[in-house]
């Protein structure tokens, strides 16, 4: 007995131990989350739970259907979350799309070519600083069109993070690339091919990573102001409502629309090591 | 410019423009020939600008003069050609190691098919051992590894050179040591001339042909090429067995010492120089602001001895050739070099002509003074020195050296020599000369240091049997019909440098633009100098008291008699034209060879540091520049002198070892004087010369 005694101790203490490194780097998540719900109810019992609802407020206020069932349609624009979450998700998908064809094409134009690249430098300058709705009136002026106008908004919020990236990428190729490319006497389409293209990757993607934060920042402001359907267009629609419930199914809208904006972030780090790792 | 050279770098000289408007010198004169076949290693301290010459020879960067021929087409622009190893082997991270190798054999051999190339690729992985990793990224490799891969992409499109920039300086010495045996393996069985960017002194011996040693940037040179005559194939454990493996280290493990000792001189100079600049304008700004600001610099006092040499400092201040805003000068007229050297030493006078041996003299500190360093930036004349002998030797048949000799075999006495001054530069020509001839220079001649004034008439009443000195004196002497001319320049080396310009280290650096237009000043008068149509006119200033007086006309008539009836003429002095004003180094390194020959003091070993310190090219071209004339490149080619023997700058011990009659001197390092030493006495000096001469200007 006397000899087995420690080896009955060991295996325990190990799986103590496995538990222990399991649990370890959640409880940094579980303390901080925990304390900001808790704070958060605190506070909504502090100032109300008609004004500021508590995340158990929201949870039971939005169970049904907008928690339980995504996915309902009872026609016209009420719709389920997963279904409002599309439409901005589509929209951002032709905007963003067109941003990155045409930024990337005339980054690699500016990045290429000094001239351009000097010459339009003031002006994306100056377009870049620009707020993404103060689009928003013109477009619709010209297109005439609240969803064409919404796109248009993601296009030209998305475009220039892209275009710069893009930009700077070529320009920063290093020169030990580039003194390969001139020892060998690569021509210019092989240049591009060869060191251009493959050098860039990381920068564009850096660019598009910044973009399409940005262009999900701005579906929402724009759906807001005026669409059909959409996230935003869910949460003025349930601000208008002034429903008893309506500032619990605003905050469970924002939670989505945060965990969207995440998962496009990292979707598009994910596309871009892929792509950088696996060559051209 | 030699037909079998492979690659030729012509008078390269590269300049870098600076964001601040100015420019940087990088490289300046390159001359370089290698033949087919030959590795060559480039060493030298880091900004020495090794990597810009390899980028010039790649086709990366075009010189800013001068060019670089292959096979005698010019290079304009990179090609596979010439294939370079990049320092970080610049492989592209996105391609596999195959794909690296791939991009260059597809791009270069385009004609060939594609089995072909596929061969040639793993033909080129095989030999650096590399078909494990063929498939791995670069990311994944070690760096000999990566290395190997660079050089395996460099060799798989043989190229007619292949260039290396410092090939395995981030690897470990294990890895190193084997791809450098790889490498020489490797470049030797392809046959390619390889030129070898590198900071490692046993890989440059080991790996090449020959080395060439690049001085301290900026304005880098060539300071000295190493032959390393090891058999190939070579073996770094034969290599490094060599008898004279461990004297080709030193060679150039001395070599980069004391170039690093030069550049903290420079350094610790510039810092002293500053200081000394800003105690003299303290000085001035104490005073009071009354009446016109004087913005004149202060004078500058210009030490010489009257003589032919002096014509172009005469001719300038006559002619007001010097930047009056940047120098005013007054002369001060000696009557014995000796008396010049102290007087330049205790700071009476900032700057003097002297003889060519007086600044390394004064900064070896061979007269039993201490070292006191001194440089020259240009050279005032050339030529200009005569053997005059007394008519009581002419009557006994001396007529030439020969004779000379014979007459001094039946005599019992030595001959008596006067020279102008001890140890000079006369005396060198003169000993060099005898020596040549067979004649017992320390039993069978006495030299007599003497004022040059007093020198006609001791030959005259016999106190002497000969005297050398300026062809001033001797045009005298011969007119009197006291003496004849017994040699000449022409008969012991034509075109020496006789006069130089010198000064301390302190007050060059501490007055730069002063010392630039002096040098200046007088380069423009010396093209007048040389100009026949200018004689008369330069007769004239000459004639002045404060110069030659009366004797100047016979000095510089246009048929100068020899006295012995032959009526050839002497050379004249030569003050311009072709590179006349130089100053340089490969002639101070004869002068370090015959200073030693005659046991004045051991050859030095750090010879290089010791040129470096008292010839300044650098000054010499800048101030070509601001006198409005071509710079002309230095070449770095041997001489010889009139007796024939080829003086080669990179191997003065051989050339020594050649000479007749002397027992080759002893070899050590002579300690140069640190700036800081000499400083503090000359930096009160400047700083009371500033006091006094603002005071005069109240």
């Amino acid at each position: 007995m006397t000899t087995t005694a420690p080896i009955g101790h060991a295996p325990r203490r190990r799986r103590r131990s496995t538990a222990a490194a399991i649990l370890r780097p959640a409880v940094p998540y579980l303390v901080c989350i925990g304390g900001f719900l808790l704070a958060w109810q605190l506070l909504s019992l502090l100032i109300g739970v008609s004004r500021l609802p508590g995340p158990i407020n929201v949870i039971v206020d939005t169970w049904d259907p907008y928690i339980s069932q995504p996915f309902f349609d009872d026609g016209g624009t009420s719709k389920g979350l997963g279904w409002q979450i599309l439409i901005s998700l589509t929209r951002v998908a032709a905007g963003y799309g067109l941003a990155a064809l045409v930024g990337i094409s005339i980054g690699g134009l500016l990045g290429l070519n000094r001239f351009v690249g000097k010459g339009l430098d003031p002006v994306i300058q100056v377009l870049r600083t620009v707020p993404p709705l103060a689009w928003f009136p013109i477009s619709l002026m010209v297109f005439q069109d609240a969803n064409t106008s919404a796109i248009f908004v993601i296009f030209i919020t998305a475009i220039w993070p892209i275009i710069i990236n893009t930009a700077v990428g070529i320009r920063e190729i290093p020169q030990d690339y580039t003194n390969v490319a001139r020892v060998l006497r690569l021509g210019k389409a092989d240049y591009i091919r060869s060191i251009v293209i493959p050098a860039t990757v990381p920068y564009v993607f850096t660019g598009l990573r910044i973009s399409v934060g940005l262009a999900w920042l701005a579906i929402v402001a724009a759906e807001m102001l005026k669409a059909d359907g959409g996230i935003g267009y869910f949460i003025w629609d349930a601000y208008n409502a002034g429903g008893d419930s309506s500032s619990s199914q605003i905050i469970l809208a924002i939670l989505y629309v945060g965990i969207v904006g995440l998962a496009l972030d990292r979707l598009v780090a994910l596309a871009g090591r892929l792509i950088a790792r696996g060559g051209r | 410019m030699s037909a079998s050279a492979f690659l030729t770098v012509d008078s390269v000289t590269q300049v870098f423009p600076l964001d601040d408007g100015g420019e940087y010198i990088a490289l300046r004169d390159i001359n370089l020939e290698i033949r087919r076949g030959e590795f060559v290693s480039l060493i030298g301290h880091s900004g020495c600008g090794k990597s810009t010459l390899l980028n010039l020879l790649a086709g990366l960067d075009q010189a800013s003069i001068g060019g670089i021929l292959v096979e005698g087409r010019q290079v304009t622009e990179p090609g596979p050609d010439r294939m370079v190893v990049f320092q970080n082997y610049s492989l592209l991270p996105w391609l596999s190691v195959r794909q690296n190798v791939a991009l260059a054999v597809n791009r270069v051999l385009r004609q060939a098919g594609a089995e072909e190339r596929r061969q040639r690729v793993e033909h080129n992985l095989r030999l650096v051992g590399l078909q494990q990793a063929a498939d791995k990224l670069p990311s994944e490799l070690s760096g000999g590894m990566k290395q190997r891969v660079a050089i395996a992409r460099a060799l798989s499109i043989r190229p007619n050179l292949l260039l290396l920039d410092e090939p395995f300086g981030a690897l470990d010495a294990l890895t190193r040591g084997n791809l450098q045996e790889q490498l020489m393996q490797l470049c030797q069985e392809a046959g390619v001339t390889t030129v070898m960017v590198t900071h490692d002194v046993d890989e440059a011996l080991l790996l090449s042909d020959r080395v060439i040693c690049l001085s301290n940037g900026p304005q880098a040179r060539i300071g000295q090429i190493v032959a390393v005559p090891f058999e190939r194939p070579r073996h770094r454990l034969e290599v490094m067995q060599h008898p004279e493996y461990y004297t080709l280290r030193s060679e150039l493990i001395g070599f980069l010492q004391q170039q690093r000792r030069l550049r903290q001189r420079r350094a610790e100079l510039e810092r002293q120089a500053e200081q000394v600049r800003s105690q003299a304008s303290r000085a001035t700004a104490v005073l009071p602001a009354r009446g016109p600001v004087c913005t004149l610099p202060q004078a500058s006092r210009i030490g010489f001895l009257p003589g032919l040499d002096v014509a172009p400092l005469a001719l300038a201040l006559e002619r007001q050739l010097f930047d009056p805003q940047a120098v005013q000068l007054q002369p001060v007229a000696f009557n014995s070099w000796e008396r010049l050297g102290q007087a330049l030493r205790d700071g009476e006078i900032d700057v003097a002509i002297t003889p060519a041996t007086t600044p390394l003299r004064l900064s070896l500190g061979l007269d039993g003074h201490a070292p006191w360093p001194a440089i020259t930036p240009m050279t005032v004349s050339r030529n200009g020195n005569a053997l005059c002998i007394a008519r009581a030797l002419v009557e006994q048949n001396v007529s030439d050296r020969a004779s000379l000799r014979q007459w001094l075999d039946q005599r019992q006495q030595p001959l008596h020599v006067a020279v102008p001054e001890r140890h000079g530069m006369t005396e060198l020509l003169l000993r060099h000369w005898l020596a040549g001839g067979d004649i017992d220079i320390s039993n069978q001649v006495q030299f007599e240091p003497m004022w040059p004034l007093v020198m006609e008439s001791s030959l005259r009443k016999q106190q002497i049997d000969a005297f050398i000195a300026g062809r001033y004196r001797v045009a005298a002497a011969v007119q009197e019909r006291h003496g004849q001319v017994l040699a000449s320049d022409h008969d012991i080396w034509a075109d020496h440098p006789e006069k130089v310009l010198t000064c301390g280290e302190l007050w060059a650096s501490s007055q730069p633009e002063t010392l630039l237009a002096l040098c200046a000043g007088l380069m423009r008068a010396a093209e007048r100098c040389d100009d026949s149509s200018e004689r008369d006119a330069l007769v004239q200033v000459l004639s002045q008291h404060q110069w030659l007086g009366q004797r100047a006309s016979a000095a510089l008539s246009r048929q100068f008699d020899r006295g012995d009836g032959r009526g050839l003429p002497m050379r004249f002095n030569h003050f311009h034209a072709d590179r006349a004003h130089r100053s340089d180094p490969a002639e101070g390194c004869w002068i370090l060879t015959q200073l030693s020959r005659w046991g004045w003091c051991p050859f030095p070993a750090n010879r290089l540091e010791i040129l470096s310190q008292v010839y300044r090219p650098d000054l010499y071209q800048r101030a070509l520049e601001q006198a409005g004339f071509a710079s002309l490149p230095l070449s770095r080619r041997a001489f010889a002198l009139a007796d024939g023997l080829v003086f080669d700058q990179d191997d003065p011990l051989g050339y020594l070892a050649q000479l007749p009659g002397q027992p080759t001197p002893a070899v050590r390092p002579l300690p140069l004087q640190a700036p800081s030493a000499s400083a503090n006495a000359n930096a009160t000096d400047t700083a009371a010369a500033a006091g006094s001469s603002t005071s005069s200007h109240r």
